[in-house]
């Protein structure tokens, strides 16, 4: 099956998402659509699979022009796609799912007539072929996200779908697993299907990918065949400028390095909900950036809540300058010294129905008087806004009327305000493009430097190899590596993700000590 | 000893009549709300029903033909509640606790000419061949076709929910519209007849108390009978089988509550009577503790009844 968009133009508003886009699609073929996020690259799909028409140009497939007006005639057509958003039900299990999602359900589906006929031989042929040790009465809220891609893969291959979308598949999987599903995608395009990747990692499309194409700001760049491009040349396609990594300075001030570490975390265990951490012990000195890997959904989000005193501990400590901060002896509590940036920020850090002004006054609200002065919190408010460029850039706007990584960029700015002793950022520049994660990481640094210790959570291990002055590996709640810079190696640091082994990094100092990285 | 077990068997049998209302409206909220949408209303759909029913079964003199009446009145009411949250995206709670006053009203207005009359019953097992049944037959005998009809929709509900196609939607519905809509399944469809559903079995539930379990007409006579039936499906943790547990507790605690007057103890009868409420509502807090996490069976799209639309 051979499709061909032409002339694809969408917008949102002002926004032009895509903007005269054209793209063939061939049998048997890997297309990477390589971009950042925002480039348009999802909606580009997204009007392919019929979620959204586009405003102009036209997609023809097999030489024919073609309405896709909804999910179900892309179906039909068989364009299948699997989301950066599983549509999995998690209370159901395995088999419900892949039911749900199958063209023709038989109406009975008694497990015991059910199970020897030909129909649920058919439901799960392909997941028996890429998950042979899968029970299909599993629920799925209780398999790993790796397992629920391949779930979600299975589901659209049991569409009969030739043309594959596979949206960010990668950004959630370990790297081991991503090197299973490269394989995987390999074979299928040899089956003869097509196979379109959107991605913003190099790796995937060196791993696999016939064909490149580079989108910016809703523009395609460049297409090029694999042969014909290299990692630095893509790179530079995809951000536009050369504003690169290189030029923030990443070093730790020789002064602070020496000096004993301000935040000591001590056996730290707590429970909350599906969650948990288990014996977490870490020491963050001065000025330093101490990067926490892992797949997300492994207790990162649990320590970070029960660093900054959101959710109790069960046992262990929290010290900072020698002060007990959070303990499991009591009530856990916030501090004004501590930063927190949360993952999600447009949910879990501002209130969307209330002004900007007030979403900055919120984080040191103890500070405001009974009547509070509003004009000094606008005056800051301005100040957030425009160092960080927020847009738009009016402080009485309700925090909800903003984009995602707008929101961010407040928060990241209310956050660095004021002076710090512990900054906790999760994954501050999810959703943003490289101009504003290039100015974020800045500030980060900067107020490394002024002397706080940093815990920066993220899934983007070139970024934290980059940036970070020591890597922790959380895995199943525990620290399952701890690796200074000259031991930052990818296949290392994911084994380490998937608790394959234990590395030689002592994983958990049982008494605190200080552990400076050069 | 053989008295007392008697005397427990007739308790639990008369747990079961008193319970049959609660029951079905328990098992018709249960499945209104594994579609993802939540009917305070049903309260006053039952009430509906009972006054629809004991009407037509005293102005017809069939009182089957009032049972479907009940049943007819009970699915227009809930229409109310589709048409606002469905149609209008209007706030579930307020939209039900609109349908629940409507049908308060409604009924009390229409049913003042019922008052006091008399109706023929449904009858009950009482000279078939149940009652030659040796020891049994005289607890069996008493039970009515409501109670039966509503046993038998537990297996019913149940089939239908957990082994086929359309509950299996069904039921992908209630746990998130939206990635029930990503598979290409309008959630509307299932949400509309869940409504109907729960308005159906509330209304046999009125029709089963008016015109079956009392032969009376009184206004307001459910008397929160279907808002405790909304708590019980928490405790019943939205799965037919449990529901019947469920709807027997309310139904001990009213039997209980009669038998502790009859035996004359000495507390008030007001007090009493608040029996059949205050016991489920602890069992449904104590059966909640430790469920938090798991949310107790709970369907994941209900969350959004708490979420304004944007």
């Amino acid at each position: 099956m051979e499709i061909q968009l032409y002339n694809i133009t969408k917008r949102f508003g002002e926004v032009t998402a895509n903007d005269g886009i054209s793209l063939d699609i061939r049998e048997g073929e890997v297309i990477a659509l390589l971009g950042e996020n925002g480039a348009g690259k999802s909606t580009l799909m997204k009007m392919l699979f019929g979620l959204y028409t586009p405003d102009e140009g036209s997609i023809l497939v097999n030489g024919r022009e073609t309405l896709i007006d909804s999910p179900q005639k892309a179906m039909s057509l068989g364009i299948g796609m699997v989301f950066q958003q599983f549509n999995l039900v998690p209370a159901l299990s395995v088999l419900d799912n892949l039911l749900l999602a199958y063209p023709r359900p038989p109406f009975w589906t008694f497990r015991r007539l059910f199970g020897e006929g030909a129909s649920q031989q058919n439901v799960l042929a392909y997941l028996e072929e890429l998950a042979p040790g899968l029970d299909p009465n599993t629920l799925v809220r209780d398999l790993s996200v790796g397992q629920r891609q391949l779930l979600e893969l299975v589901k659209v291959l049991n569409l009969n779908a030739k043309v594959l979308i596979l949206d960010e598949p990668t950004s959630v999987l370990p790297p081991q697993e991503a090197e299973r599903l490269w394989g995987l995608i390999r074979k299928m395009a040899e089956a003869g299907r097509s196979i379109v990747l959107i991605t913003h990692k190099m790796q995937d499309v060196m791993a696999c990918a016939h064909r490149v194409v580079v989108m910016r700001a809703g523009k395609m760049v460049q297409a090029l065949t694999r042969e014909n491009c290299s990692e630095a040349s893509l790179v530079s396609l995809m951000m536009g400028d050369s504003s690169q990594r290189s030029d923030i300075d990443t070093h730790r001030d020789p002064d602070l390095a020496g000096k004993p570490p301000r935040i000591s975390l001590r056996g730290l265990h707590a429970n909350h909900g599906v969650q948990s951490i288990d014996n977490i012990s870490l020491d963050i000195g001065p000025g330093e950036i101490l990067g926490i890997a892992g797949v997300s959904g492994n207790g990162q989000h649990l320590l970070a809540d029960a660093l900054v005193g959101l959710v109790p501990l069960s046992r262990g400590e929290v010290i900072i300058d020698g002060v007990v901060l959070q303990s499991a002896s009591r009530a856990p509590k916030t501090s004004d010294r501590v930063a927190y940036i949360p993952e999600q920020p447009a949910v879990n850090a501002v209130a969307g129905d209330l002004s900007l002004t007030v979403n900055v006054a919120l984080s040191h609200f103890r500070q405001l008087r009974f009547f509070p002065a509003w004009g000094p919190e606008e005056e800051k408010t301005r100040d957030i806004i425009r160092r960080y460029q927020v847009r738009p850039d009016n402080p009485a706007l309700g925090a909800g009327q903003l984009s995602g990584g707008n929101l961010q960029k407040l928060v990241v700015g209310r956050e660095l305000e004021g002076p710090r002793d512990l900054i906790v950022a999760a994954y501050p520049t999810m959703g943003l493009d490289a101009g504003a994660a290039h100015d974020i990481y800045q500030a980060l640094f900067t107020k490394a430097r002024e002397g706080a210790a940093v815990l920066w959570i993220s899934e983007d291990l070139d970024d934290l190899m980059s940036y970070a002055h020591r890597i922790a590996v959380l895995q199943g709640g525990r620290i399952s590596g701890l690796f200074n810079p000259d031991q930052f190696d990818r296949l290392d640091i994911g084994r380490a993700m998937t608790g394959e082994h234990l590395p030689t990094a002592d994983p958990a100092p049982a008494e605190p000590q200080a552990r400076i990285a050069s | 000893m053989e008295s007392f077990v008697t005397e427990l068997l007739t308790l639990l049998f008369a747990a079961l009549r008193s319970a049959t209302p609660v029951l079905a409206v328990v098992l018709g909220e249960a499945m209104t709300q594994r579609s993802g949408v939540i009917n305070l209303g049903v309260e006053g759909q039952m009430l509906l029903g009972a006054m629809t029913g004991f009407a037509v079964a005293s102005i017809s003199g069939d009182p089957w033909l009032g049972v479907l009446a009940a049943c007819g009145a009970g699915i227009a009411l809930s229409m109310v509640h589709a048409i606002l949250v469905l149609g209008c995206r209007a706030n579930q709670i307020a939209s039900g606790v609109a349908v629940l006053i409507l049908g308060g009203g409604l009924s009390a207005y229409y049913g003042i000419p019922f008052v006091g009359n008399k109706i023929d019953t449904l009858g009950n097992l009482n000279h078939t061949f149940v009652s030659d049944i040796p020891l049994l037959g005289q607890f069996l005998g008493p039970i009515t076709p409501t109670v039966l009809i509503t046993l038998l929709a537990i297996p019913a509900i149940s089939i239908f929910l957990f082994r086929t196609r359309t509950g299996l939607r069904w039921r992908s519905t209630g746990e998130s519209q939206e990635i029930t809509r990503n598979l290409g399944h309008s959630p509307v469809p299932y949400q509309l007849a869940a409504i109907a559903f729960g308005g159906l079995m509330s209304g046999f539930a009125g029709a089963a108390l008016a015109v079956d379990y009392t032969a009376n007409w009184v206004e307001g006579m459910t008397a929160g009978r279907g808002l405790v039936a909304v708590g019980l499906v928490i405790v019943a943790r939205w799965n037919p089988w449990y529901a019947l547990p469920a709807a027997l507790l309310f139904g001990a605690s009213e039997a209980l509550n009669l038998k502790l007057q009859s035996w004359g103890v000495p507390i008030s009868p007001y007090l009493l009577a608040t029996l059949p409420y205050l016991i489920p509502l602890s069992v449904l807090m104590l059966s909640y503790r430790g469920l938090r996490a798991s949310g107790g069976g709970m369907p994941a799209g209900l969350r959004v009844v708490f979420q304004s639309a944007r």
